[in-house]
């Protein structure tokens, strides 16, 4: 079932550690306020797709926009299809995996857990 | 093919090609052209291959891999500076596109089929780069495999990428379709003999060149097929990568393309079976006869355990006789550290 927030379906739902870390990568960058994240989809990686991660202002017409945590999440038209339900999460501690995505439209991940096929 | 088998009589056409130099129309090769920003990042990131540095006039081999490692094709990689030039196994051209396409997903990145819109006649054999030096009137520099150089012949433009058949050496010259006839003819007159399908046939045989259908396809990984030198097992992920580097890091590769002989009253064709010790140990993929010397020679696959030089195999039923690896050749070269 599709992940909706005030009536809008998310491509991308961010947890509350993942945005605190998006935070603070984009303060390393010197974003400060409003901080965009995209989140998209490439071919590559083991398993064919492979996931993309953006700190950015830059919106393009097609993107869907939800501001969750602070944080707005945009996802391009072209990679919602392959991301519609995703949950980014952060793992963290020393054997922490770092950002992790548990997209229930991969049919298979590779071993990093940063590529999958559908 | 659009090569006719034999122009003027096989033996003569052999030997051109292994002795001094031929002209084989080659245009029946897939030729794909690539334009946009992300071509060569979307290919470092599907194939086997380094590619993403690719300067101007440099190339190299790739092999795209389907995420079990297998064989989709082998791919020559060239970047011409305002295109990159794909040169994919004959009549694979659609099934590589398509690969392409299902993975291009916001890359600014155009393919197109370009096989039956242009040329490309390949110039073989031990001395082809000094007969082709000498009938464009220009110095070639050294070029390493699917490197290339713009020239110009009889006043027409053409791009030269070396491709060659194993240690045979063989230059492809492109050119547009309107100026093939004419460039075709200035190669000729300056003396370069014309070799139709079937001598490049023995000799890709001959030079352990494998082909797509009896050597590469889905049933075979690159491993397999004698292709490490096209894989970089530092550069990263790509499909198919995990499969690949597993079955190198546990030595985990089943089966080796191998050059075989066969004594001489062996009766053998393509998809005869080896057998050592009366159990299979391989398959025969192809064949051929050396037009001089009349001697049968032949590609297979053999498994791990009988993959050396100089292992006699008997041929399975209905064939007869036996067939001796010769090598497990590596068209590339070893793999790359």
């Amino acid at each position: 079932m599709a992940i909706t927030m005030e009536g809008v379906e998310l491509g991308v739902t961010i947890s509350e550690k993942a945005a605190e870390k998006i935070r603070y990568f984009a303060s390393k960058e010197g974003l400060e306020g409003d901080v965009g994240l995209r989140v998209a989809v490439k071919g590559g990686g083991c398993s064919g797709l492979t996931y993309d991660l953006h700190i950015t202002d830059q919106k393009l017409e097609t993107d869907k926009i939800v501001e969750q945590h602070g944080i707005k999440v945009m996802v391009d038209k072209k990679s919602f299809i392959y991301l519609v339900g995703t949950e980014l999460e952060f793992s963290d501690g020393l054997n922490g995996k770092g950002f992790v995505f548990i997209n229930p439209n991969a049919k298979k991940t590779c071993g990093c857990g940063t590529s999958f096929s559908v | 093919m659009n090569s006719p088998a034999v122009y003027s009589g096989l033996a003569a056409e052999y030997d051109a090609i292994s002795t001094t130099a031929g002209l084989h129309d080659a245009s029946y090769v897939g030729r794909l052209t690539a334009i946009g920003e992300d071509v060569l990042d979307l290919l470092n990131r599907l194939s086997t291959n380094k590619v993403i540095d690719l300067d101007s006039g440099q190339g190299a081999p790739t092999v795209l891999t389907t995420d079990r490692g297998r064989i989709l094709d082998l791919i020559g990689v060239a970047n011409l500076g305002d295109h990159v030039l794909l040169i994919t196994s004959p009549g694979c051209q659609e099934q590589v596109i398509e690969f392409l396409d299902k993975y291009t997903i916001m890359e600014d990145l155009v393919v197109k089929d370009v096989t039956t819109d242009s040329a490309m006649f390949a110039v073989i054999g031990p001395s082809s780069r000094s007969a082709l030096e000498a009938a464009t009137g220009t110095g070639l520099p050294d070029l390493a495999p699917y490197h290339s150089v713009r020239v110009e012949i009889d006043g027409e433009s053409a791009a030269i990428v070396y491709r060659p058949l194993g240690q045979l050496p063989s230059f492809d010259v492109l050119v547009s379709a309107e100026n093939a006839a004419k460039v075709w003819d200035h190669l000729r007159t300056a003396g370069l003999t014309p070799v139709g399908s079937e001598a490049v046939e023995i000799a890709r045989i001959k030079n352990a060149v494998p082909a797509f259908g009896p050597e590469m396809g889905e049933p075979y990984n690159p491993l397999e097929a004698g292709l490490i030198g096209s894989i970089d097992f530092a550069k990263g992920c790509y499909i198919g990568q995990e499969v690949i580097a597993r079955l190198d890091t546990y030595q985990r590769v089943q089966k080796y393309l191998a050059t075989l002989t066969f004594s001489p009253e062996a009766q053998v064709s393509a998809g005869s079976g080896l057998i050592r010790d009366g159990k299979q140990a391989g398959s025969v993929t192809s064949v051929t006869r050396l037009p001089a010397t009349g001697e049968v020679i032949g590609l297979g696959y053999v498994r791990k355990a009988s993959a050396e030089a100089g292992v006699r195999l008997e041929l399975e039923g209905p064939a007869k006789g036996w067939a001796e690896i010769q090598d497990i050749p590596q068209l590339f070269g070893p793999g790359q550290e």
